[in-house]
């Protein structure tokens, strides 16, 4: 949980915002006028009731005349209007939250599709975390705002607007006088607003600082206590619950001030202002008392409307900030790096040629420099080299993840970036240092989302890369469930599935970043057999960390800063007593050292 | 109900608060008779031609004072009682943080840290709830609705009242039951949203598998499904949430055209005036707050009878390892011996270690290896007297480890464990997490030793670079580099390093190896480690196997034994002869 900053947006960035989402509601013009008709069939009903009761009181109460027929028919009308109001203003609130739920699925999905079109440099610089919460939280909040603001503001802009009418129509004179309520509105609005934002504001980062503190506590109470720290970290968290504390006082104070109890002080003028105008008008004239009624009935309707925006400011606040941050991901322009499709190429053997590649990731320092090597068609090539050598790096070019611009680099003799993206995914199979595994099952995890993927394949393949061992023996088999990026399996076994789940593509290039975590005797035998299995017939790249791991390949490339310092077999190598002959002989020591 | 009993310490803590805000409420309600009463009067008086100036002007002036009365007395019972609601959560919250750090690790192995959180917000925030909102609903539905009816009975006309008040016992049941049902639906719809949040993290997390195998149109798909599912759950909640405004017009509504049916007859038979009418009518729109409250107050009761147990029976745990009575107030140092006839953990029925029985000399370094699950790590929480209820004794410094304080115990001992936990601060803070005020060439000195100095330079503000999620990631090897320094900061007398040194690579592990016997030369250490390079070194090594020491000696009569050890050795050196694939 962790305390995002918010951004500070100028007036005219609110405004900016603000008109980009509303033109979300432009695929459901239909939708929202149908919505909209509702919402003003029900204010129009809120505020006839009150005026066929006063046409009842002046009419029929005050002379105390009850025409059967005439007061059947404005009783018959009232109870219809009731009615009527009941079931349209369901179908109004209904009307409404389907709107802005869809809206927000849209957003979401858009959203979420940018993400999968950002190139990797994005996901380097932005934490998960951030991602994640620009994709649901943010939208969420934002949901909020179309659910609950836009539909009151709207309701308050109606009501005021049916409210004026009815007035006018009862008495021009006072409607207009009561005009003078409106600036009062607007002044209150404006006041709550300009403080409530960074009160509001300041409570929700109280808040959220509040229980990062809980959660960070909880997750290192083991250290807190080997370290004896509870004591200070109690006095951290008292320091961090206080100042909530104080924050929420000032938002109650705040709120006790302004909001509703000035609202109904407010509400009492006007009451006042309308009793004293009809009483001293009837000390000469004749008043009808029903027009009295509708009068102060009506104008306690003008003040709930105005109450609940203000109550929502914050929630309208918050919107536009997430919004600012959703469009600004929409708007990266980070992309996966294109592919300018010459011809409709094809891989065949899949022989790999990297010539003259240099790459930067922030277009300072190159992490490759010159890079030119030739992989057959069937061979393997292995890169070894300290963290930071620059094998991750060629791996990234090679997997499109990064676009480079210096040198190129050749499948069968055409450029890598003159491939369809498909083409490219297809017959090329990565399998990563630390496997991923998602939330499913076993063969959902191998056959991921091909749908035409038989059951058979799965299975074919699992036992191709000799995984069915450990799969066959968890309860459920290839239906066992995956749950927390299956956490529940050894990492060795994590990687025969991601093995698994690459050979069941039958890729033509083979791509192995080799893990270095802890695999116990047993899988590692496993692994071994089926990487030899997996190399046969396929063009190979890998990364490794054990030199023993890669004596048989064609080609063995050191890297050192970037550079390619030496090239050969694994023999040739050993014989030049160089780089690879002294991290081969560390690596032996270390384990001599047992012995 | 039951809560508000229970939050009863509470009350009587904050009772002054308490009375004076009820006090303020209850004038509040008292008070918001007036205007509808003067509105009768005045339409009375208007209909009657009996209104005088002075008269008008008197009605005026007192409607304007209770206008203002009201602004403060509805100002001050939300401070009042807002407040007091706000101060109970700060205080559970604080009760059950201070709780959380006094429990045992057995605590939080049978807990997850997610349900933790859980009771720290959403139970808190259903407790402050009832001690704001549910106070306020009691108070005002009783309040202002008994005395609007009351006045409504007495001062117009009981029979019309009781007439009028025909439909309200279903709003309260309708909007109570709309509450209960919008709660379990909202809770679906908290799921679904949550299911899209995972799948979210998922697809982020596992962004270049996806980009891998070229899936992005399917995850996008997948996506959809979910929010739409998400669309889906929210509808229902809102086709309930929906519910309430037209429930309260339509019965409001029966009721309104009842007082009029009814309220003409009594005008027609004098039973009451038209300024009566118009009164009663205003007084009815009164009834709706205090009715919906009744309807809340339920659910809310509800909801905190239901947290507050949950809260109190957290706070109820007793921490299961506390200071004996005249425990000795010393740091211990000196030998370590460890003998356990018998252990299991609480959660589980098999033995965890049985017939461990080994000294330690000050100054020594001992090595434990042994697969996982062997006990290594056993050793190690009963050292740090994480649990108890073995049988056996674990002597350090000629005492028993539980005749220590806790506190003393823990300043002798450095721990660095297996998951390296961080937090998310600067770098230079988490290494100086025993000591924030330590000089920082101390902290330099643990960062050297620990060989995690120069890469904590590299980072672009060196030591005060922060970690975790808001700042920058560290590879795996420099987190257990840093919670070495963190433990070498403390100069502890007993340093454990339980597999601290796996994602270091082999030149790493021998500098800090060799770092450690240099600096550390009176002091004791102890270190399991899957790799033997790490401890080969070692004065003593035992070979843990199935909760019981397997072998024991140093590096070379464990090789002579020809036992565990040497399997061991000779596995990896298997390992080595099948790495060179028959060259050599």
């Amino acid at each position: 949980m962790s305390v995002e900053k918010q951004p500070k947006l100028t007036g005219k960035d609110q405004w900016q915002v603000l008109k980009r989402l509303l033109s979300y509601t432009a695929p459901h013009k239909a939708s929202i006028t149908i919505a909209l008709v509702l919402l003003i069939m029900t204010i129009t009903g809120g505020i006839v009731g009150p005026l066929i009761i006063q046409r009842f009181i002046d009419n029929y109460l005050t002379p105390l005349n009850f025409p059967e027929r005439e007061v059947t028919a404005i009783v018959l009308l009232y109870i219809g209007i009731q009615l009527f109001m009941v079931v349209v203003s369901y179908f109004q609130l209904m009307r409404f939250q389907d709107i802005a739920l869809k809206i927000i699925q849209q957003m979401r999905i858009d959203v979420f599709s940018k993400v999968h079109g950002l190139g990797m440099r994005y996901f380097d610089k932005t934490p998960a975390g951030s991602i994640v919460s620009r994709v649901t939280n943010d939208t969420e909040s934002i949901k909020d705002m179309f659910v609950s603001v836009i539909v009151t503001f709207l309701q308050a802009v109606f009501m005021l607007i049916g409210v004026y009418i009815a007035l006018f129509s009862l008495d021009v004179k006072l409607a207009l006088i009561s005009l003078l309520l409106l600036p009062l509105f607007l002044a209150i609005v404006v006041i709550y607003r300009r403080y409530s934002t960074d009160f509001y504001q300041d409570l929700r980062e109280r808040l959220s600082q509040l229980n990062a503190k809980i959660a960070e506590s909880l997750s290192g109470m083991g250290m807190i206590q080997a370290f004896r720290q509870e004591q200070r970290l109690e006095a951290e968290f008292d320091e961090i619950n206080e100042k909530h504390f104080r924050a929420g006082m000032r938002n109650i104070k705040f709120d006790g001030i302004l909001l509703s109890p000035a609202i109904d002080l407010l509400y009492t003028g006007a009451i006042i202002f309308v009793l004293g105008y009809f009483g001293f008008i009837s000390l000469d004239s004749p008043v009808e008392v029903g027009i009295l009624y509708a009068f102060t009935t009506l104008i306690g309707r003008l003040f709930q409307p105005v109450q609940q925006v203000m109550q929502r400011l914050s929630i309208f606040q918050q919107a536009i900030v997430s919004a600012s941050r959703v469009f600004k991901l929409m708007d990266d322009n980070d992309m996966e790096p294109e592919q300018q499709i010459v011809k409709n190429a094809e891989i065949g053997d899949g022989k790999i040629e990297f010539r003259n590649v240099s790459f930067s990731y922030d277009g300072k320092a190159d992490v490759l420099k010159n890079i030119s090597f030739t992989a057959n068609a069937g061979e393997t090539v292995a890169l070894v080299g300290h963290t930071g050598s620059g094998k991750s790096s060629i791996i990234n070019l090679l997997m499109r993840f990064y676009e480079y611009e210096r040198g190129d680099i050749f499948i069968d003799g055409v450029s890598l970036k003159e491939y369809p993206q498909e083409e490219l995914r297809q017959k090329t199979g990565l399998v990563l240092q630390d496997p991923f595994m998602f939330y499913g099952d076993i063969e959902s995890n191998i056959r991921l989302h091909n749908k035409e993927m038989t059951p058979e394949e799965v299975r074919g393949a699992a036992e191709f890369v000799r995984a069915n061992d450990f799969i066959e023996k968890l309860p459920g088999k290839f239906s066992h469930r995956v749950t927390e990026r299956g956490s529940t399996f050894s990492s060795g076994q994590r990687q025969l599935v991601a093995f698994a789940r690459t050979i069941a593509t039958n890729p033509k290039i083979l791509v192995l970043d080799e893990a270095t975590a802890n695999i116990d005797t047993e899988t590692e035998v496993a692994i071994q057999a089926s990487l030899e299995k997996m190399r046969k017939g396929r063009t190979t790249i890998a990364i490794a960390h054990r030199l023993s791991t890669i004596q048989d390949a064609e080609l063995i490339l050191v890297l050192h800063k970037g550079e390619i310092v030496e090239r050969g077999t694994h023999q040739e190598l050993l014989s030049q007593k160089g780089l690879y002959h002294m991290m081969y002989e560390l690596q032996n020591s270390t384990i001599e050292d047992v012995i | 109900m039951k809560v508000l009993l229970q939050l009863s310490w509470f009350f009587k803590q904050r009772k002054k608060q308490y009375a004076l805000g009820i006090a303020a409420l209850v004038l509040v309600s008292i008070l918001q008779l007036l205007p509808p009463k003067i509105i009768g009067i005045i339409v009375d008086d208007i209909t009657l031609g009996r209104l005088t100036a002075p008269g008008l002007t008197k009605w005026l002036i007192i409607l304007g004072i209770a206008g203002i009365l009201m602004y403060f007395a509805r100002f001050y019972w939300r401070v009042m009682i807002f407040g007091s609601a706000v101060l109970l959560s700060r205080t559970m919250r604080e009760k059950l943080f201070n709780h959380f750090t006094r429990m045992s690790p057995s605590f939080y192995q049978k807990r997850r840290v997610g349900d933790l959180m859980a009771h720290a917000t959403n139970d808190i925030n259903a407790l402050q709830q009832t001690a704001g909102m549910g106070i306020l609903t009691l108070v005002d539905s009783i309040s202002t609705g008994g005395f609007v009816i009351l006045t409504m009975a007495i001062t117009i006309n009981w029979k019309l009242t009781l007439i009028a008040l025909i439909p309200l016992p279903f709003m309260i049941f309708l909007t109570s039951y709309y509450g209960r049902l919008l709660r379990k639906r909202f809770r679906f719809a908290q799921e679904a949203f949550s299911n899209l949040n995972d799948k979210t993290q998922e697809s982020i997390t596992g962004i270049k598998v996806i980009k891998t195998f070229g899936q992005q149109k399917e995850d996008i798909e997948d996506f959809t499904n979910l929010s739409t599912d998400v669309v889906g759950k929210n509808m229902r909640v809102a086709r309930i949430d929906a519910l309430f405004d037209p429930t309260i017009t339509g019965i409001f509504a029966v009721s309104y055209i009842l007082s009029f049916y009814f309220g003409t007859k009594y005008i027609i038979a004098e039973d009451m005036s038209i300024g009566d009418m118009v009164a009663f009518s205003t007084y009815l729109g009164l009834l709706v707050w205090p009715m919906l409250a009744f309807g809340f107050l339920f659910n809310i009761v509800e909801r905190g009878n239901a947290s507050y147990s949950r809260i109190t029976e957290l706070l109820s745990i007793a921490p299961e390892i506390t200071d004996l009575p005249g425990a000795i107030d010393k740091r211990p140092e000196g030998d370590l011996h460890f003998d356990i006839e018998e252990f299991k953990f609480p959660s589980d029925e098999a033995l965890a270690l049985h017939n461990v029985h080994f000294s330690l000399k000050q100054g020594e370094t001992m090595g434990i290896v042994g697969r996982t699950g062997s006990g290594k790590t056993a050793i190690l929480k009963l050292l740090l007297r994480e649990f108890e209820g073995y049988k056996g004794s674990i002597v350090y410094g000629g005492n028993p480890i539980n005749q220590y304080k806790q506190q003393r115990l823990r300043e002798s001992i450095g721990y660095v464990p297996q998951d390296h936990f961080l937090f998310s601060t600067t770098i230079a803070e988490n290494i100086a997490f025993t000591n924030p005020k330590i000089a920082k060439e101390k902290i330099y000195e643990a960062s050297r030793l620990a060989q995690i100095h120069d890469d904590i330079l590299g980072f672009s503000e060196g030591y005060e670079t922060i970690v975790g999620e808001r700042g920058v990631s560290l590879s795996g090897g420099q987190q257990q580099r840093v919670s070495i320094a963190r433990a070498l900061i403390m100069e502890p007398e007993l340093l454990i390093l339980d597999d601290s040194l796996s994602a270091v690579d082999a030149k790493t592990e021998e500098a800090i190896l060799e770092a450690l016997k240099q600096y550390r030369t009176g002091e004791t250490t102890i270190i399991t480690s899957h790799r033997l390079s790490a401890i080969q070194h070692a004065h003593k090594i035992i070979v843990m196997h199935e909760g019981t020491i397997a072998e024991a000696g140093t590096h070379e009569e464990l090789l002579a034994m020809d036992g565990k050890y040497k399997e061991m050795y000779e596995l990896q050196q298997l390992e080595v002869m099948v790495e060179q694939g028959g060259e050599v």
